[in-house]
């Protein structure tokens, strides 16, 4: 009887390093993602200066602000959850996790404030108040709508993946000596907040 | 050896303090508040305002990847090759922005 | 222990069921299913493409409307290019072979393997649900071009979300292959000893991996304008249409580089195999795989050169153009330096390699013609680029992957196919492919329009003897997969190394055992080429 004779360099042990390797890479994926929108951005905004900065009053700088602010905070939350786990405190870092969390939804109410208001105004493309406007406006708010519409859905799935983590650490499936999976959903949502620290800017700093 | 089974060992182990996310935190809300102010109560220069803003944001990026995301303590592969995606996106939209500057 | 009632239990016969397929983690059954799935799709593509030559063996209607040789010519390229050539190497032979030539029992990430074949059918599904749904198959063309493609009745949303569901397959096996080539070598084992067929996988992963997500997000506005009326592309909103082109061939540039590196890999160890030496500039073969990726990055421009773009953007990617065609030649110089005073053994796989280097050859000649600004007004969008593309992709790509099935046929089946039935659909099959393409250069250059279903009646004769020509190929691919199917079905036992191989797969038994070795693997000294005249490295 043949006994299973197994590689030193077997790909079934659990392999950390593998892991993060693997979510860096996918990042990268998100950050040229992306990146194809802010290309077309750059473009429109060079060709239509004027317009772009017309069209960005319509949108808030202080809550736009207090938004960075949360996601600049989540990062924070996210980040010590690693370290809380780090020492063996599961418990600080479910609870950290939890920040992150709110902070997610706390973003996206925010959010759907803002954009439920651009649709009163009759701002959204097919709209009346869209329609009228001059192209160069028409273009800032298409991008206004499909860049932090495409952030918001990374959102969501951030805050879907944190909570399946916090799920594993309950369950002792992620532990001090195996958390790359909290790592790997602290560093997903890192991307989140680092798009957003660019996309903040270009909206509503304009001036 | 790059080929173990696993094992305990998945960084150099060293784990960031409460205090140096903390004062990562501060940092980063002090580069938003500057941006901001930057913003509303600048001057009226507007391609060094788009510069100001973007150059800002960099930092705050630069900030979240090397503390936050770990890149600092990280073997020197991850920020070579975070660099490498970068310049790889910069040259894409060098060359397209080149193309409407020059018709 | 021998066995002689019972049959030796390997990754085949270990588990059986379909369930035990369909959910296996196992990169060789993985391999296998995107073998069976890529080969049905394969033979859509190849039947639409019989109807587009049908249609054009006489000018004027012959068997359909023109806009349906729309459909068809865009969906021939759909599936042809994102459900054929894109996944193809990769995903079979890259998926079987890459651990076992590393030494290993697996990928890195197999849930993600398995993630991304699911990803490939439901990718695939979409696409050819479009002949069903919603305005039916897009008419576009493969590329999409926007504003038409925002504009037609056509079934443009559910072709592009195929696209983008294929693409994300394409980024999750090109992630798991960097992954492993990085965490799975066998000890000892270097990146400089590493077979060449993985350098030209890890090049390749590469462009999967950041070209990829550019197309991705680039359909994704398409949709977004086809449903929600959120134009980018639209010039009464002020959008550029150029614009969209730029995006669309940063990455479908690259893409022609996954298509080839994969193949030119699978060329570099059928060539030492075949000819009983170390291969020629181990080190130069490697390396230009990795600079090809990296100027198929900056070169993209060439496709538009007719669209309105800058001249003088024209002229910097005309030059860059040019520069890659360097590393290429390179790799073929070090070919026939390594066929040199080898023991050549003409056998099926060395004729596929060699009939490669040959087509790669016009298709990459032709392709600095393209490459050129002047000449390229004269023949964008004609017959020629038709014929280059072909050339390259099916005549260089493509018979690299019927070559790297029949090298590999024994490993993975443990049966022999007959040879001299090879050595017939081989023949069919190069004769049939090349007066098939090779009139359309000429058709090309007297300037016969391409994605037209029409033409002056002075391009008739070329256009009948190409189409005789696809019926010539027809009946070679038949008879190959006919071939190998019998082979598999009824063909003799093979042993572990029918070739005389020196890469690791041939170290272990034909078809290799679930976890690839039953012991460990030997690494010779001399390189991963180690025949006589291989130097100690």
């Amino acid at each position: 009887m043949n006994h299973h004779f197994t590689l030193p360099n077997s790909g079934h042990h659990y392999d950390a390093k593998a892991s993060k390797m693997g979510m860096w890479l996918f990042l990268y994926t998100e950050l040229l993602l992306f990146g194809g929108l802010f290309l077309v951005y750059m473009v429109y905004r060079s060709l239509n200066q004027d317009a772009f900065l017309l069209a960005s009053f319509n949108l808030n700088v202080w809550i736009g602000t207090a938004n960075t602010v949360v996601l600049l905070t989540s990062s924070m939350t996210v980040a010590m959850s690693i370290s809380a786990l780090q020492k063996g405190d599961s418990k600080k870092s479910i609870l950290l996790l939890w920040l992150t969390i709110l902070a997610a939804l706390i973003f996206l109410v925010v959010k759907y404030f803002e954009w439920s208001a651009k649709f009163e105004h009759g701002l959204f493309p097919g709209m009346d108040h869209f329609n009228q406007l001059p192209n160069g406006e028409k273009l800032y708010f298409n991008l206004y709508f499909f860049m932090t519409g495409l952030h918001g859905l990374h959102v969501i799935v951030g805050g879907i993946f944190i909570m399946v983590v916090v799920a594993k650490i309950k369950s002792g499936k992620v532990n001090k000596s195996r958390y790359q999976l909290l790592e790997n959903s602290g560093l997903y949502w890192h991307l989140v907040d680092l798009i957003w620290i660019y996309l903040f800017p270009l909206f509503y700093l304009i001036h | 050896m790059k080929n173990q089974h696993s094992t305990e060992e998945t960084h150099a182990e060293h784990i960031t303090s409460y205090r140096e996310h903390f004062g990562t935190w501060v940092g980063l809300i002090l580069l938003t508040l500057m941006t901001v102010f930057i913003s509303v109560f600048g001057a009226d220069l507007r391609t060094i305002t788009v510069a100001t803003a973007l150059f800002i944001a960099s930092v705050k990026a630069l900030v979240v990847a090397y503390y936050f995301m770990h890149l600092k303590y990280d073997p020197r592969i991850y920020r070579v090759l975070m660099t490498i995606v970068m310049s790889l996106f910069t040259s894409f939209l060098i060359m397209v922005i080149l193309d409407y500057l020059t018709r | 222990m021998t066995s002689i009632a019972t049959q030796q239990i390997n990754y085949l016969n270990v588990k059986k069921g379909i369930w035990s397929w369909l959910f296996t983690l196992d990169h060789k059954r993985i391999g296998l299913m995107y073998l069976y799935a890529i080969g049905a799709f394969f033979l859509v593509g190849v039947t639409l493409g019989i109807f587009m030559r049908l249609e054009l063996f006489n000018p004027g209607r012959d068997i359909m409307e023109a806009k349906t040789y729309n459909q068809v010519f865009t969906l021939h390229g759909v599936i042809m290019i994102f459900l054929f050539i894109i996944p193809s190497i990769p995903a079979v032979f890259g998926n079987f072979f890459l651990p076992i030539m590393l030494g290993t029992d697996d990928v890195s990430l197999p849930r993600l393997n398995l993630m991304s074949w699911w990803l490939y059918i439901i990718g695939a599904l979409f696409a050819l649900s479009t002949l069903v749904f919603g305005g039916g198959p897009a008419d576009t063309g493969w590329t999409f071009y926007a504003p038409y493609s925002v504009k037609t009745g056509t079934n443009v949303s559910m072709s592009v979300m195929a696209a983008f569901v294929l693409g994300f397959s394409s980024i999750l096996t090109g992630l798991n292959f960097i992954v492993t080539i990085h965490r799975l070598r066998t000890p000892g084992m270097t990146f400089n000893k590493m077979p060449l067929f993985a350098w030209g996988l890890y090049a390749t992963s590469w462009i999967q991996v950041l070209a990829t997500p550019v197309i991705g997000i680039t359909l994704l506005m398409i949709v977004v304008e086809r449903v929600f009326g959120i134009g980018l592309f639209d010039p009464s909103m002020g959008g550029d249409p150029i614009l969209y082109q730029h995006l669309f061939w940063i990455y479908s540039h690259p893409a022609v580089y996954i298509m080839a590196l994969p193949a030119m890999g699978v060329v570099s160890e059928i060539i030492p195999t075949f000819s009983q030496r170390t291969i020629f500039g181990y080190k130069p073969i490697a390396y230009s795989s990795m600079a090809i990726a990296f100027v198929g990055y900056f070169v993209w421009g060439h496709h538009m050169f007719t669209s309105g773009m800058s001249g003088s953007a024209a002229i910097i990617f005309s030059i860059l153009t040019f520069l890659v065609a360097i590393p290429t030649a390179i790799k073929v110089f070090n070919w026939l330096a390594t066929l040199y005073k080898g023991s050549i053994d003409i056998k099926v796989p060395l004729l596929f390699a060699l009939a490669f280097i040959f087509n790669f050859l016009i298709g990459g000649l032709t392709g600095l013609v393209v490459g050129a600004l002047a000449v390229d007004v004269h023949v964008h969008d004609t017959y020629f680029v038709v014929g280059h593309f072909h050339y390259v992709m099916f005549g260089g790509a493509g018979f690299a992957f019927f070559g790297a099935l029949h090298y590999w046929f024994p490993k993975m089946w443990g049966k022999m196919y007959n040879m001299t039935r090879a050595y017939v659909a081989f023949g069919f099959l190069f004769i049939g492919f090349n007066i098939l393409y090779f009139p359309m250069l000429i058709l090309g250059i007297m300037g016969m329009p391409r994605r037209y279903y029409d033409y002056l009646p002075q391009f008739h004769t070329l256009n009948q003897i190409s189409t005789i020509g696809s019926w010539i190929l027809v009946v070679g691919l038949l008879l190959m997969i006919y071939n190998l199917i019998a082979g598999y079905r009824k063909g003799p036992k093979a042993t572990g190394n029918p070739w005389n191989g020196m890469t690791l797969e041939w170290q272990t038994d034909s078809p290799p055992p679930l976890h690839n070795f039953d012991k460990m693997p030997e690494l010779p000294e001399g390189g991963p080429y180690n025949y006589p005249n291989a130097k100690s490295q």
